[in-house]
Formats: structure tokens, sequence, C-alpha cells
């Protein structure tokens, strides 16, 4: 069985235009999959379906083989860890600190050891620790993507889906992301990466998967 | 379908909710509402659509109504407990007035709210309203659904962190809510004084006069509906 089994799912938005048709992807728990393809062709669309944060009409979703429309949110979140396209609609807390503690707090398993350290370490590798105490809404467009990859990377979840996760990092900052990402393959964790960037794609990733409206190749 | 002119979505709703805040008995009160229905028809709003969508606020209504008739004492007794006169004739007459009144009120705002948005605005400056309210008006339409969104992106973001809104006890849910409601509040806020920015990049208030692409022209549908509602309305009211 694997971890996410998509199978032949179509979706559209308005009726008469179908996004997608008859997408069907297996994806391994420790597998390491890019997902690329034009703008608005979908692509956050079906990293959305795949959270259950849309529902499919046709088709079906199964994570660890259950539907992902019998899931709650909150289990898949426990699950999957997502790091949204826009930072700002991630990004809820009052303060950094708070924002990256969340999970933590409300998620249920507070009493884990080494929490502080971790969100430490995380603050450190991309730079945060001195905006702990302010607002989140307050940073930059970068600042904000580096912060809801931190928020993300700190938990424990065994799949991470990361939707354009290079925007708006410099360079410095996207060496740091692909320290994070060789760390997540020593642990035997999976990802799933939307980006265009092509270069940083092929170095991370196992498969490359190509979205498109009659359905996906891999490549 | 034709095209109504958005002065007569104005002139006509502006018309019957005069009309409905002024009318106490029921009957004229139910026709005026059969009036609106027909109305509603005409501009083409699909009725049982609405119903579905404002659910919760009917159920506001209905409990409105209820204690209205409940604590409206007058006329037959219906319904008593002991000695204590639940429910009388004249205590139902204005509940069930409450409810179509306010009926009357949410369907002819469909009228307005189904046009669009920016077409009631170059509408109520062509009766005249300076510009900055008219467009003042438009944003402030805008700006309640701007808080929804932020707060229920917020809500799916929070669930996708791990916390689960079914099982949490509901005073810790109180405070989350709390929680993320000021950054939602900041959020729309944010995107509002975006919009205001541009809005004077653009030369907003420059000028006393604002021109625009759009003409408005009433032509004979209009007038013939506007007049059809007026004799409407006096039959109903005489
Ligand atoms: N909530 C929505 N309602 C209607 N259309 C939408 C919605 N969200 C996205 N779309 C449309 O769906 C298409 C795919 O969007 P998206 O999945 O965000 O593309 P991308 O592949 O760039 O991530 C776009 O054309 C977009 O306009
Ligand atoms: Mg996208």
């Amino acid at each position: 069985m694997s971890f996410y089994t998509i199978d032949s799912l179509t979706f559209s938005f308005a009726k008469e235009c179908k996004l997608f048709q008859n997408i069907s992807i297996e994806i391994e728990e420790n597998q390491h999959i890019g997902l690329i393809g034009p703008n608005g062709c979908g692509k956050t669309t079906l990293v959305k379906l795949m959270l259950g944060i849309l529902k499919a009409k046709e088709g079906a979703i199964y994570l660890e083989g259950k539907n992902i429309n019998d899931i709650s949110l909150s289990k898949v979140g426990k699950t999957v860890g997502y790091v949204f396209q826009n930072p700002d609609k991630q990004l809820f807390c009052p303060t950094v600190w708070e924002q990256m503690n969340f999970s933590y707090k409300f998620g249920g398993n507070a009493d884990q050891g080494g929490i502080n350290d971790k969100i430490h370490y995380y603050l450190e590798v991309f730079d945060l620790m001195k905006y702990r105490d302010s607002s989140p809404l307050e940073l930059s467009r970068g600042e904000k993507q580096r912060l809801a990859l931190a928020s993300v990377l700190a938990r424990d979840v065994k799949f991470l889906i990361l939707d354009e996760p290079t925007t708006g990092l410099d360079i410095l900052r996207k060496k740091q992301l692909e320290k994070c990402l060789m760390t997540l393959k020593e642990e035997g964790k999976g990802y799933m990466i939307i980006s265009h960037e092509g270069k940083f794609l092929t170095s991370f990733v196992d498969k490359l998967l190509t979205l498109g409206p009659k359905g996906v190749e891999s490549n | 379908m034709k095209k109504f002119d958005p002065r007569t979505r104005i002139i006509i709703v502006f018309l019957i909710s005069s009309a409905a805040l002024m009318i106490r008995q029921l009957a004229p009160l139910l026709s005026l509402l059969l009036l609106t229905l027909i109305l509603c028809k005409l501009f083409s709003i699909p009725l049982l659509g609405s119903i579905k969508k404002l659910k919760k606020l009917w159920y506001f209504f209905f409990v409105l109504a209820l204690v209205q008739s409940i604590f409206t004492s007058g006329g037959e007794t219906l319904v008593s407990i002991g000695s204590f006169r639940l429910l009388t004739t004249l205590g139902l007459q204005s509940g069930i007035s409450i409810i179509t009144r306010m009926s009357i009120i949410i369907y002819s705002a469909l009228i307005i709210a189904s046009a669009p948005p920016l077409e009631i605005v170059y509408g109520l400056i062509a009766m005249k309203l300076p510009y900055e309210i008219a467009f003042m008006v438009l944003l402030a339409m805008k700006f309640l659904p701007l808080i929804k969104e932020e707060f229920s992106d917020s809500i799916i973001a929070v669930q996708l962190a791990g916390a689960d809104l079914d099982k949490i006890p509901m005073k810790r849910k109180l405070s989350l809510y709390t929680y993320i409601l000021t950054p939602s509040v900041i959020k729309a806020l944010h995107r509002a004084r975006y919009i205001s920015l541009s809005m004077e990049c653009r030369g907003f208030r420059a000028y006393p006069s604002r021109t625009n692409y759009c003409k408005l022209k009433m032509k004979r549908a209009d007038y013939m509906a506007m007049l059809a509602t007026a004799v409407c309305l006096l039959i109903i009211t005489v």
C-alpha cells in the first residue's frame, strides 16, 4: 500500500472547463517527488485536494489507505506538513515564536521533550531568532516564507509538501533550505516539491512529474 | 433577459423597503412580499438558492418572531399553560409580520446585491451622490467578506497545523478563536490599506469629479419597471 494514492482524479472549479483530468499518482512515504507545470495549471489545487482542503468530485485520494474525505483536516495535518504557496495564508499567530510553537501547544503532544531546542534550531537555521517576539505579519515576503518553512520543518510529520518554497528566498537561504532537504532525506522522510527551478529540483528529487490538463507524465 | 439600469434597482429597493417599514397591517405586508418575490424573479435571482444561502439568518428571524409572538398579548388566546396565555392571535400576527417584513427587506436587498458592485457605484454617482462616498459604500460592502475570508483561511491553517477544532474543549476553542481573530482582522486591514493606496495612485480624489467609461442610460424597460412597482405599492397601501 502506497502512502498517497491518487486514483483517476478529475477536478474543475467551473462546471464547463476541467482543470485536470484523470490524474493517477502513487507516492511512497520515503519518496522525493518534484511537480512542475506552467502557471495556473492546477498544481496548488492538486495539493489542496491531496490535503482535503478541497473536495474532489470524481476520483479519490487515499492517505495511508484511508479516503482523504474521511480524515479530519487536523489528522491530515499531523501526518503531512504543508508549506502554503502564499505564506500570508499560513501565518496566523501573534508572534513568530508562538507560530513555531503552535502545533505543540494545540496539537496535543505538548509534553514531548526538546521542543524548545528544536524551535531554536530552526529559527537559527532560517535566521529568524531576532524576530522571535515580533508579529509574523510585519516580516518581509522572504522572511515570511522562511518562517512558513521553519514552522513546518520543526514539526514531526511523515511527509512534507512544499508549494514553491524557493519564491522570495535569497541564495543564502536557498542553500539553508537545501541543507534541510538533505537532512530530511537522511532521516528517510519523503517530500513533494512544487517549483519552477529545474536545477533546484533535479538535485533533490528522485521523480519529476509534469502536470497537464490531460493528466500527469513522469520524466 | 434585459439588463436593467442600476438606478432602477436602487429606486425600486428604496421604495419597497420604505414601504415595508411603514405598513403595519399584515395583509398588505403579505402582498408586498409577493410583489418583492415577483420582482426578484424579474431580476432573475434564484429564490430557493438564496433561502439556502441565508439559512442561519432565517433561523435567527424565526427565533425573533417566536419571542415576539409570545411576548405580545391581546386578542384571543390560542395556547395557554394554566392561567398563563402563551400565544394569542395578536402575538401570532405580530410574529408573522416580523418574518414577512424581514423577508421583504432581505429579498429586496438581493436585487441590489445581485448586480455587479461597480455598477451600483456608477448608479449612485449618477444619482448625484459624491463619488468618494459611493466608492466608500462599495469598499464597506467588500470589507466584511474580506474578514470572513481571512478568518476561514486561518481556520484551515490552524487545522493543518494539527489543532483538532472538534476535540479541544470549548474554553480552549474560544481562546483559540480570539487568538487568530486579531491577525485575521489585521490582514484584512492590510489589504484594505493597499486598496486605498492603489486607488490614490490612480488619482482618486485628485479632482472633484471623476469620469468613467461606463455610460448609464435609462431605457423604457427601466421606467416601466419603476412605474409598475410604484403603482403596485399604491394599490397595496391604499
Ligand atoms: N478558488 C478558486 N475559484 C476558482 N478558480 C480558482 C480558484 N483557485 C484557483 N483557481 C483557478 O484554477 C487555476 C489553477 O490554479 P492553481 O492551482 O493555483 O495554479 P498553479 O498551478 O499555478 O498553482 C487557475 O487558473 C486559477 O485561476
Ligand atoms: Mg500554485
